[in-house]
């Protein structure tokens, strides 16, 4: 009886080993070699490819969390649904792309009679936006992160009337990379998805340097 | 009893959480509303009381890309874009089409109809038969060739990549440069952020140049002397709004202004003093996006109006009173 | 040893960095004739990766050294303070994201999604606790895992519940994982994520409902110890079937039980099994009897269960992004004040085809018809085994401990008067 019993617990115990150990294998083969490459065609140890010659280095890899700029409908919720307070998703400016008009389309109020840092010509609502004189007509804009809740509001107002240089994104030094982000579940255009964590922007306008210190 | 107090208030609590997450998971909607909300329909659809004309009719255009429109003495509208120029009669039958090598930018016709391309950074002449004609090759590697305007021996061109407009002979000769930055007689320098610098000849021989990144209309002499300037930034139907605007102009009979825009796409009309008078087209009548609504304006002073996105040329005309 | 200094050297090579990005320029860029510097966009990096090695070791080494505190040396005081470490760093340092609980619904994913890339962290923290508790018991809700030690941190007035009660309440974890890797599956959401109820404490920084979804919890777990472990966690139910077959599990007594019954009650969680003698053994007949029963019982619930679910799905489906969008669709806003939803703005702004968001809807709730079978299936086997396990009864000469349903934590021991020789 007791020989029976052993038995069985040795098969079921063999049998789930077998699983897990099966599971793993799937895993970890789909992982390593898996589609083609999404990020682009220079190898910038992306996260599955076909082509990869460094399946290790491939497996290490993590992902974290950004939105596609282009997709974004500015609604508001990247700065409500975040889990933190305030939120990990702020407004980046690309200054390469921005026409350092007067008249800036992000900052001022549509209806503004004068052109000016007055509180109520700002848009932003935490005066997070901050306007520079830099030499005539330019004037420099730079985003206070600290004050930026991510709501959006400047990023609608460049988008139609400027060059689209301020861009929402996810800010990798506070986001937590939940493994399931609360803004991206809400996210009504489907903007959010996981990216390299050493390729972590997907800022339009920019190129970045890929990581010279991540090997 | 004690104990089971505390097991029974302990169990409860742990059904509350359940129900708890049942009801945020299956019955909870998510927000609509924006609290931070920044209303943009009501500023692209402006004030429609102030719209005095009214599209009245739409040529179609075979071409696969369209950038330029012209009309000539006679009434008769051009067209050239991607590979091609078509002809219209002024009743909009198509009248011609012949190709050309390359893509126009820009186009205008002088008094002998001969058609001036704009082609990025060269211009080539060509009659309305479709005969190339000559080529002018002096503008520099760099030029983006936005608008030419012809008036008897003199020939302007507006150059957005090197922020210049030229004069030329008709011969193709470059005699000078206007618009470039001068503190000492005033001249501000254009700003040109985006590939859109327009220029035209008023009634009374004067250079009209629009400088997109200050909003405004600057009043030049054929040599090169500002005289005055006019122009407000605002986002405003008064005004210009955006890093650079207005994209395109062009004169109707009586010295009035006509102005397109990008971003807000407006096509108002200004008066000879650069005030304010009406608007042609509000920016719910184009499709969102539209860049380079070319202008010209025909014989019975019509609005012509090329729509890129639509690849049509739509006419606008004031209703008769 | 050589392996944690080579690790804190390598780490310490590797800080979070920012880095500076080089802009191409769609429009010309402004000349600045001032001397004016473009500023660069500034694009922060994230946790360096090499971090996620560290992490792992962290794992594999708490769950080897619990494992031995309570196999070899039988010691709460070690396990305890254990608990307290893998609260520090899986919990506080850590965040508690990414955890073996979790790592359900990625596995679920990456299984049926082939698009999704896991990392092998996320699959070795699903593998190796299950692994270890094969070998050696549930070592890991012992002493690694970081909601355990919350739990157990303010188990003050641990109450027993009684065998019914727990039996009932021990099914709540079963649908709970059914649900999570339903809906893990169907790419739909990560549910165990969402009602994660101490991830906001450790951040610190929670909404209200998260703070006080995890303060009740605690506030029941005053008197209920572990009561997520028990009544919710669904990894706890991989591994307890893990646990029923472990190779070695923790024991109460060193050698030989002698039945003096001190440790009856020194588990808070009713996890250890008393002595049974049965006064009038079962005859065959009545066990015959009870053996078809069976037969015919699971069966039978596994079939109405899967029916009953099944016949559920299009609400159960209702939670996804893209049901929701295609029922949306079919029900435009007419009413003058309703606003149309930010999913219809978008949807219409994109230009997408609406017969391919119809597609893909239906595609969704075909698997949820086909999950809701199963689930509906593995919940009636759940009902039929626990009315099984009702039915029979269990000859038991010794008190030993569940072996499905002990924590290993070790409390027990100590009430033991036996010592080895």
């Amino acid at each position: 009886m007791q020989n029976r019993r052993d038995f069985l617990n040795k098969l079921c115990r063999g049998t789930i080993l077998t699983g897990l150990a099966a599971t793993t294998g799937i895993l970890v083969f789909r992982s390593a070699k898996s589609g083609h490459c999404e990020i682009g065609s220079s190898c910038g140890n992306c996260l599955k490819s076909d082509s990869c010659t460094l399946t290790a280095a491939v497996l290490f890899r993590q992902t974290v969390w950004q939105l596609d700029p282009t997709k974004c409908i500015q609604c508001g919720r990247c700065a409500k649904n975040c889990v933190m307070t305030p939120s990990a998703v702020k407004v980046v400016h690309v200054y390469a792309m921005c026409g350092y008009c007067d008249l800036c389309g992000g900052y001022l109020k549509p209806d503004t009679k004068t052109i000016s840092t007055a509180a109520e010509n700002q848009l932003c609502p935490t005066s997070a936006l901050k306007r520079k004189f830099v030499e005539d007509p330019f004037y420099q804009y730079t985003i206070d992160e600290a004050l930026c809740i991510g709501c959006a509001k400047c990023v609608k107002g460049c988008d139609a009337f400027g060059n689209g240089s301020l861009q929402l994104q996810v800010r990798h030094d506070r986001c937590k990379n939940c493994n399931e982000c609360s803004i991206a579940r809400d996210c009504p255009s489907d903007a959010y998805s996981r990216v390299p964590a050493n390729k972590p922007y997907l800022l339009q306008g920019i190129e970045s340097s890929s990581d010279k210190n991540n090997t | 009893m004690k104990q089971k107090i505390m097991i029974i208030s302990a169990l409860v609590l742990l059904l509350v959480l359940v129900a708890f997450m049942v009801n945020d998971f299956f019955f909870s909607k998510p927000d609509n509303t924006n609290p931070y909300e920044f209303e943009l329909e009501s500023v692209r659809t402006g004030d429609t009381t102030m719209t005095a004309y009214t599209e009245t009719r739409q040529i179609k255009t075979t071409l696969e890309e369209i950038h330029g429109l012209a009309t000539d003495a006679l009434g008769r509208i051009y067209i050239a874009g991607k590979d091609g120029v078509e002809i219209f009669d002024p009743s909009g039958k198509a009248e011609n089409k012949f190709k050309i090598g390359g893509t126009a930018q820009c186009i205008t016709v002088d008094e002998n109809g001969n058609l001036f391309l704009g082609m990025q950074e060269h211009i080539e002449i060509w009659n309305d038969s479709g005969k190339q004609l000559s080529e002018w090759n002096t503008c520099g590697a760099d030029a983006v060739i936005t608008s030419i305007a012809v008036l008897g021996d003199d020939v302007f061109v507006a150059d957005a990549g090197q922020k210049v407009v030229f004069r030329y002979d008709k011969k193709g000769n470059q005699i000078s440069k206007i618009g470039l930055k001068d503190p000492a007689t005033g001249v501000p320098g254009f700003i040109i952020p985006s590939p859109y610098f327009d220029l035209g000849i008023s009634k009374d021989g004067n250079l009209w140049i629009v400088n997109p990144g200050r909003h405004s209309f600057e009043k030049y002499t054929f040599n090169g002397t500002l005289l005055s300037s006019w122009g407000k930034a605002s986002m405003a139907m008064e005004g210009f709004c955006g890093c650079c605007n207005p994209s395109n102009f062009a004169f109707l009979h009586d010295s009035l202004f006509v102005t397109s825009e990008k971003a807000i796409e407006r096509v108002k009309v200004y008066n000879p003093d650069g005030s304010f008078r009406c608007v042609v087209a509000t920016p719910d009548q184009f499709e969102e996006g539209t860049k380079g609504l070319d202008l010209a304006v025909d014989k019975q002073n019509r609005i012509l109006v090329l729509d890129p996105v639509k690849l049509l040329i739509r006419v606008f005309e004031q209703p008769k009173k | 040893m050589k392996k944690n200094l080579a690790l804190a050297f390598l780490i310490s090579l590797f800080a979070v960095q920012f880095m500076n990005s080089y802009g191409i320029q769609r429009f010309p860029k402004p000349e600045f004739e001032s001397g004016y510097i473009q500023p660069e966009t500034l694009i922060p990096n994230p946790r360096a990766e090499i971090l996620s090695i560290m992490d792992t070791a962290v794992l594999l080494i708490s769950l080897s050294v619990v494992s031995w505190l309570v196999i070899k040396k039988r010691s709460r005081n070690g396990v305890f303070w254990m608990s307290l470490f893998a609260l520090s760093y899986f919990g506080f340092y850590r965040e508690g994201c990414v955890c073996s609980i979790g790592s359900i619904q990625n596995v679920t994913l990456a299984l049926s999604d082939t698009s999704y890339f896991i990392p092998l962290t996320a699959i070795i923290f699903f593998v190796s606790p299950l692994a270890y508790t094969l070998f050696f018991g549930r070592t890991f809700c012992a002493g690694v895992c970081p909601f355990g030690a919350m739990q157990d941190l303010v188990a003050f007035s641990p109450q027993k519940l009684g065998s019914r009660l727990n039996a009932v309440l021990g099914v709540i974890p079963y649908i709970y994982l059914g649900l999570a890797v339903l809906y893990a599956a169907t790419g739909t959401d990560f549910v165990i994520c969402r009602y994660d109820p101490f991830v906001g404490i450790w951040r610190l920084n929670a909404s209200f409902g998260m703070f006080m979804f995890g303060g009740v919890l605690l506030v029941a777990g005053i008197f209920i110890a572990r009561p997520y472990c028990r009544f919710l966690c669904p990894y706890g139910v991989l591994l307890n079937w893990a646990s029923r077959f472990s190779r070695r599990h923790i024991t109460i007594t060193p050698s030989e039980c002698i039945q003096c019954r001190l440790c009856e009650n020194s588990c808070p969680y009713d996890a250890i099994d008393i002595p049974v003698t049965v006064k009038n053994p079962e005859d065959k007949r009545t066990m015959a009897r009870k053996l078809i029963f069976i037969t015919i019982l699971i069966p039978f619930l596994m079939f109405a269960g899967g029916w009953t679910v099944s016949r559920l799905h299009e609400p159960l489906a209702g939670v996804n992004a893209k049901v929701k969008l295609a029922k949306q669709i079919l029900n435009p806003v007419t009413e003058k004040n309703q606003i149309e939803t930010f999913e219809i703005q978008a949807f219409k702004s994109q230009g997408k085809q609406q017969n391919q968001a119809f597609a893909e809807a239906s595609a969704v709730l075909n698997k949820f018809y086909s999950g809701g079978w199963i689930l509906g299936g593995f919940i009636g086997l759940v009902f039929g085994g626990l009315i099984a396990g009702r039915m029979i009864t269990k000859h038991r000469t010794d008190f030993t401990p569940n072996k499905g349903t002990c924590f290993s934590c070790v409390r027990c021991v100590d009430y033991c008067p036996v010592k080895l020789p």
